[in-house]
C-alpha cells in the first residue's frame, strides 16, 4: 500500500522538489497564503471574482498546495466556495467540461 | 430565548422572467416577514439579475437579493419556509455572521468609508452619498 501511494505521488514531490531545491537551477519565490498577507479574517463567498482564482478551469476547488494557501483560510475558502456554488455564483462543473 | 438576537445574512434569488413591481413584492414580503417577528433590518442590497453559472429551474437569469438582519432565531424557519413556498425565489441561503465575519464587515466599510473620502471630489460625494442611500438602507449599522 505504502509503495502505491509513494509511487503515485512521485510525480507531484518530483515537480516540487526540484522547484524547491532549484536542481534545474531555479529557485521559486516561497508561496504565501493571499489572505493571510492581506490580513482577512473571513472569505465572502459573494466575492466571485476573488474566489474564481481559486478554482481551476473546470470549476474544481485548486489545493492549497498549489495557491499557497495557509489551513485556516483554505477551510474558510472551501466553504466559501460551496455556498457561491449555491447561489449560482460559480460552477460545479463548467460548461467546456459538460 | 426570544430575546436573543444574532445577526443574519441571508441571499435569495428571485425569478428574473418577473416585471419589476413583481420582483419588489416578493422582496417586501420578506422584508415584512423579518420585521413583523421582531427582525430588525441591517443592510439590504440589491445586486439585480445576474446570469447564473449554471441553469436552476430551466432558467439562466436571476435577481439576487441580499439582506442582512438581527433577529431571534426562530426567524430563519419561518423565512426559510416562506423561501420553500414562494415559488418565484429559486434559491436562498441564509447564514449566521459569527464575529470574525462582522469584524471583516466593519474594516471593509471603514476602508471603503475612508478611500471614497479621500478621492471623490467635494461635488462628487452627495451624489455618490444619495447612491449609497439608495441601495444601503441602514448605513448606521456599520460605524462609520
Amino acid at each position: 500500500m505504502a509503495y502505491t501511494r509513494n509511487s503515485t505521488s512521485r510525480p507531484g514531490s518530483d515537480r516540487r522538489g526540484s522547484s524547491q531545491r532549484g536542481s534545474s537551477g531555479q529557485i521559486r519565490k516561497k508561496r504565501t497564503c493571499r489572505f493571510c498577507d492581506n490580513k482577512e479574517d473571513y472569505v465572502d463567498y459573494k466575492a466571485e471574482k476573488k474566489l474564481q482564482r481559486f478554482v481551476s478551469e473546470q470549476g474544481r476547488i485548486i489545493p492549497k498546495r498549489i495557491t499557497g494557501t495557509c489551513a485556516k483560510h483554505q477551510r474558510m475558502l472551501v466553504t466559501a466556495i460551496k455556498r457561491a456554488r449555491h447561489l449560482a455564483l460559480l460552477p460545479f462543473v463548467s460548461d467546456a467540461v459538460k | 430565548m426570544p430575546d436573543v438576537k444574532r445577526v443574519y445574512e441571508t441571499t435569495f434569488i428571485v425569478n428574473a422572467s418577473l416585471d419589476d413591481h413583481q420582483i419588489d413584492t416578493v422582496i417586501d414580503k420578506v422584508k415584512d416577514l423579518i420585521t413583523k417577528n421582531g427582525g430588525e433590518i441591517r443592510e439590504f442590497v440589491k445586486w439585480g439579475r445576474k446570469r447564473f453559472a449554471y441553469p436552476i429551474k430551466k432558467k439562466n437569469n436571476g435577481f439576487y437579493v441580499v439582506i442582512e438582519f438581527s433577529a431571534p432565531g426562530d426567524v430563519i424557519a419561518k423565512l426559510e419556509r416562506h423561501y420553500f413556498l414562494d415559488e418565484s425565489i429559486l434559491r436562498y441561503l441564509s447564514l449566521v455572521l459569527d464575529k470574525r465575519a462582522l469584524a471583516a464587515r466593519t474594516t471593509a466599510a471603514l476602508l471603503a468609508a475612508e478611500q471614497p473620502a479621500a478621492e471623490v471630489k467635494p461635488e462628487e460625494a452627495p451624489k455618490a452619498a444619495a447612491l449609497e442611500g439608495a441601495v444601503v438602507q441602514n448605513p448606521a449599522g456599520a460605524p462609520a
